[in-house]
């Protein structure tokens, strides 16, 4: 069985055959979109009752058997409860797109990237080895850019896209190293194996590789001092921000660190960094939250508050914290999804999410109204509604810790999670009555222009209804949807009995003390607003790391100038000289060198001789030539001749690449020169003779590099096994051939891909504007040459051929 | 204006050469030849193209292909690599032989990531002769109007 694999290869498939189905045709795309999320959702719910009584599933693939690096999949409690989300709401997400990007002529690409997504996200979840984890990662990371800038035409979008990447690419970069200690430590990546090593947590190496996997964890998480990234990625269409800037990937984080949780929670310092990290940026998210005025940078900032919560539950091992943990995912998602949605159908629909400019608009958007008036009841944790119940769960944790030996730790975290309530409240308190219920807009009121259709709506209502009603039903699912997800964080079985209602215990009145304060705070908003005006902005993590790009850029333009900042010419001769001296000192200092070489040596046969001296002739002629264009085409010859080589050595593969790369060569200098006029006489000059030098040095620099390689075998020559072996291995008897493609076939993907980006690079630079501007700074530079005294304008034509 | 002999050497060679290049593709596992040369070979052949017809209708012609045509070839290489992990691990050579005819074919996943090495090759060869080809050409336009203009 592969069901996992084939289920990840299913979500992979459908990006690209939606890409070509052209979606925005008609909604009734919307349905076959989400169709096979849908149906690895069935497939997943159907394995819920297998797992809870305790069978994983496992999958294991060898990547490269001989490094022992493979990939391994497992569905367990938590990879199911996070799967079922990521393909429940990407289900909704889905069918919501086609409705959001109605008639945009890219749909079919935002499909695309975001099928990839899923199925990334999907085998992030499923992952049960830190390097096919990383993989998926990344794929995350990477789709998360292509999605924040589908508008590229806005700066903001590519500059936003930007910044979520270089971020959690480099914290990734460092969980990358983080991964490799842990793995080289415990001798496996595998997950569950390196759990279950004893020892690990104390290991030597665990806090330098813990510290580097936060870091990782953390960026992608939006935890602070790296949380300026989410609010820049708003720019993504609201499909994306719903999905992945909300509901799942940056979540991505949070899973990592609860995978973690078994084997290193009850180390101080896994404790200290997820509660002081967490906590902080829990705070800052929500109080930052009810300044902004566009709704979705208001519901960021919520997110990173609740981002910072579940982090900072992570720090405990208590069932209390677990629980809260498992319900808030679920209670997080079921109602930041569906008011992202809104926030995009608002938009849709008026052509502007700005409050200022928004209200009233309850009657226009019946259906979008009550989702997101039920969508705020479960995110002020008002009762009975999922966000009540992980609001109880943290308050009972914290006021347990309290009561028992805790005193500090619980006490902190319980006014860290009363005041961070009481402002999410008073943030989507605002945002729900500003927008819908309040008669006038601050400004100039928008008019609806495209009232939405049901289908629009209902994903975001279906969601929404889960929530709010999800948890009367807590029983009925528990067991086998959250007691194993809360297991597997844990690291051992858990009684799990979830109740909607305590009595009237202390947690409970400090929960309505909460939601009273919340309406305060909602109520003096105006008030809020006007003291956060006052906030200098320079002093952020934003501009931090603005001033840190900025620097970095100007270093690299001050190296470039220094380095680099001379004509071509001299540049050339420095690295040329350079490589001279280096076989210089290995032909004359390495012994034994020179006596070998001349035993060596064979006397060449005739038609040795005649290639030689035409190869010779050819050179002289390159060289004494007039034109550039006949020193281009001369130089072709002296190409040639060494193909003539290569045949007479019984090597007609290279022979055949030397004569094709010599054709085109001659093709693309011809191209190149043709900007300086190659039919212009070559400028003889006082430079000349160091060129002559440099030129002829690095003919012996050629000449030696093939004698050095050919006298300095240091190990047993590997060619024999390829030539023995490329029949019967390789399954072909063109041994080259068998090298390049299969042997070696790890080499080239690298070369092609090299390549590739030359082409990509070729094709940005080259454009003929582009070109075109360059020559035109060129001919104001010989202008300018040329109005000085005379002398300088016989210099000005050769300069222009250095650049 | 392009020389009309020019024209009728394309016309006639670059079919051929192209043909000779997949030739030199399908026998290059076991005889002289492979992705690359062929790579290497349809650009030359394309450059021809280039010459008789000039660069804006080359570009027209073939040009919203070359990029997308080095993506396939990564993904197409890619492809071939990752269904080695069937065969026993990422890259690993899976083979496939019949008769067809009397003749015996064989066909196999380092193939594939040849065909991908040559897509790779072919797009990233004329993306840069199209474009110092196109730049040449806005030179030399450029170069006329100057020179009417006294």
């Amino acid at each position: 069985m592969s069901a996992l694999a084939l289920c990840l290869l299913l979500l992979f498939l459908a990006g690209p055959i939606f890409w070509l189905l052209k979606p925005q045709r008609s909604h009734a795309f919307a349905w076959l979109a989400a169709l096979p999320p849908a149906a690895v959702t069935l497939w997943q719910a159907l394995q819920m009752n297998a797992v809870a009584s305790g069978s994983t599933l496992v999958e294991r693939y060898a990547w490269a058997p001989t490094l022992g690096l493979e990939v391994a999949l497992k569905l367990d409690g938590l990879a199911l409860f996070f799967g079922l989300l990521i393909t429940g709401i990407g289900t909704c997400i889905a069918f919501y797109t086609n409705y959001y990007l109605e008639g945009d002529r890219r749909q079919g690409y935002f499909y695309l990237v975001l099928y990839i997504f899923m199925a990334s996200m999907l085998g992030l979840v499923w992952s049960d080895d830190l390097l096919t984890l990383f993989v998926f990662w990344e794929g995350t990371s990477i789709t998360s850019y292509l999605l924040i800038a589908y508008k590229s035409e806005y700066k903001g979008a590519v500059e936003g896209a930007r910044r979520a990447l270089i971020v959690t690419t480099a914290g990734a970069l460092a969980m990358l190293a983080g991964m490799v200690l842990l793995g080289l430590e415990a001798g496996t990546f595998n997950i569950s194996e390196i759990l279950a090593e004893p020892g690990i947590a104390t290991a030597a190496i665990t806090p330098v590789a813990l510290v580097l996997l936060f870091l990782g964890a953390f960026t992608k998480s939006a935890q602070f001092p790296f949380q300026f990234w989410l609010p820049g990625a708003m720019s993504a269409p609201t499909p994306a921000s719903a999905y992945l800037h909300s509901a799942t990937m940056v979540k991505a984080g949070i899973f990592l660190l609860a995978r973690l949780h078994p084997a290193f929670s009850d180390l101080p310092l896994w404790f200290w960094s997820l509660f002081l990290v967490g906590g902080f940026t829990m705070v800052l998210g929500a109080v930052s939250a009810i300044r902004y005025t566009d709704m979705k940078a208001l519901l960021a900032y919520a997110t990173i508050s609740v981002l910072g919560m579940l982090t900072m539950l992570l720090a405990f091992q208590e069932e209390y914290a677990l629980e809260a943990f498992v319900v808030t995912v679920l209670a997080h998602a079921l109602y930041k999804a569906p008011l992202f949605l809104s926030a995009g159908i608002v938009d849709h629909a008026m052509g502007t999410r700005d409050l200022r400019r928004l209200a009233g608009l309850a009657r226009a958007l019946p259906v979008v109204a009550l989702t997101v008036v039920l969508a705020t009841v479960s995110m002020a944790g008002i009762p009975p509604t999922m966000g009540f119940l992980a609001k109880e769960l943290l308050l009972e944790n914290f006021y347990d810790l309290f009561e028992h030996s805790e005193t500090l730790i619980g006490g902190l975290g319980f006014a860290i999670a009363a005041l961070s309530a009481v402002f999410l409240g008073g943030a989507v308190f605002t945002l729900t009555w500003e927008a819908f219920f309040r008669r006038k807009p601050d400004d100039e009121a928008a008019h609806l222009h495209h009232a939405p259709s049901f289908w629009f709506a209902a994903p975001a209502l279906l969601l929404t209804i889960l929530g709010a009603v999800g948890a009367l039903f807590v029983g009925s699912y528990e067991q086998v949807l959250l007691a194993p997800a809360i297991a597997a964080v844990a690291g051992e079985p858990i009684e799990v009995h979830l109740k909607l209602w305590h009595g009237l215990t202390p947690v409970f009145f400090a929960s309505m003390g909460i939601l009273v304060l919340a309406v305060v705070v909602f109520l003096a908003r105006g008030l809020f607003r006007r003291l956060y005006a006052r906030v200098p902005t320079g002093f952020s993590a934003l501009a931090v790391y603005d001033a840190t790009v900025d620097a970095i850029y100007r270093l690299a333009y001050r190296v470039t100038t220094v380095i680099q900042g001379s004509p071509m010419a001299p540049q050339l001769s420095v690295t040329l000289l350079a490589g001279v001296a280096v076989v210089f000192y290995a032909v004359f200092f390495t012994d034994g060198s020179t006596s070998r070489l001349l035993d060596s040596l064979e006397f060449p046969t005739l038609t040795e001789w005649a290639i030689f001296a035409l190869a010779i002739i050819a050179a002289i002629t390159t060289v004494r030539a007039r034109s550039r264009l006949s020193a281009i085409i001369a130089l072709g010859v002296v190409g040639v001749t060494v193909t003539l080589f290569f045949i007479i050595f019984g090597a007609p593969d290279l022979a055949l690449t030397q004569l094709l790369i010599e054709v085109l060569t001659v093709f693309l200098l011809v191209l190149v020169f043709f900007h300086v006029k190659p039919d212009t006489p070559i400028a003889h000059d006082r430079r000349e003779p160091f060129r002559l030098l440099v030129a002829v040095a690095m003919g012996f620099f050629g000449f030696a590099v093939v004698m050095v390689n050919h006298l300095s075998q240091v190990g047993e020559s590997i060619s024999p096994y390829f030539i023995e072996n490329s029949l019967e291995l390789g399954k072909g008897s063109n041994v080259v051939n068998v090298i390049l493609v299969d042997f070696r076939g790890y080499d080239t993907m690298g070369e092609i891909t090299v390549l590739a980006l030359a082409a990509l690079g070729g094709y940005a630079l080259l454009r003929s504007t582009q070109m075109h501007a360059l020559r035109q700074r060129i001919n104001a530079a010989r202008q300018m040459l040329a109005s000085e005294p005379e002398p300088a304008k016989s210099e000005s034509g050769r300069e222009a051929g250095h650049d | 204006m392009t020389e009309i002999y020019l024209r009728l050497v394309n016309l006639i060679l670059t079919p051929l050469i192209i043909l000779v290049a997949i030739l030199l593709f399908l026998r290059g596992h076991d005889l002289p030849g492979g992705g690359f040369i062929a790579g290497l070979l349809v650009a030359a052949a394309l450059e021809l193209t280039i010459l008789s017809r000039g660069a804006t209708v080359t570009r027209e012609q073939y040009g919203p292909w070359l990029i997308p045509l080095v993506g396939l070839g990564l993904l197409v290489a890619v492809i071939a690599g990752l269904l080695g992990i069937y065969g026993g691990g990422f890259f690993h050579g899976m083979w496939i032989e019949f008769y067809l005819g009397g003749d015996k074919i064989k066909m196999g996943t380092p193939q594939l990531f040849d065909l991908g090495v040559m897509l790779v090759v072919i797009g990233m060869g004329v993306t840069y002769l199209l474009r110092l080809s196109e730049a040449a050409e806005a030179v030399s336009k450029n170069d006329a109007v100057e020179g009417e203009q006294p």
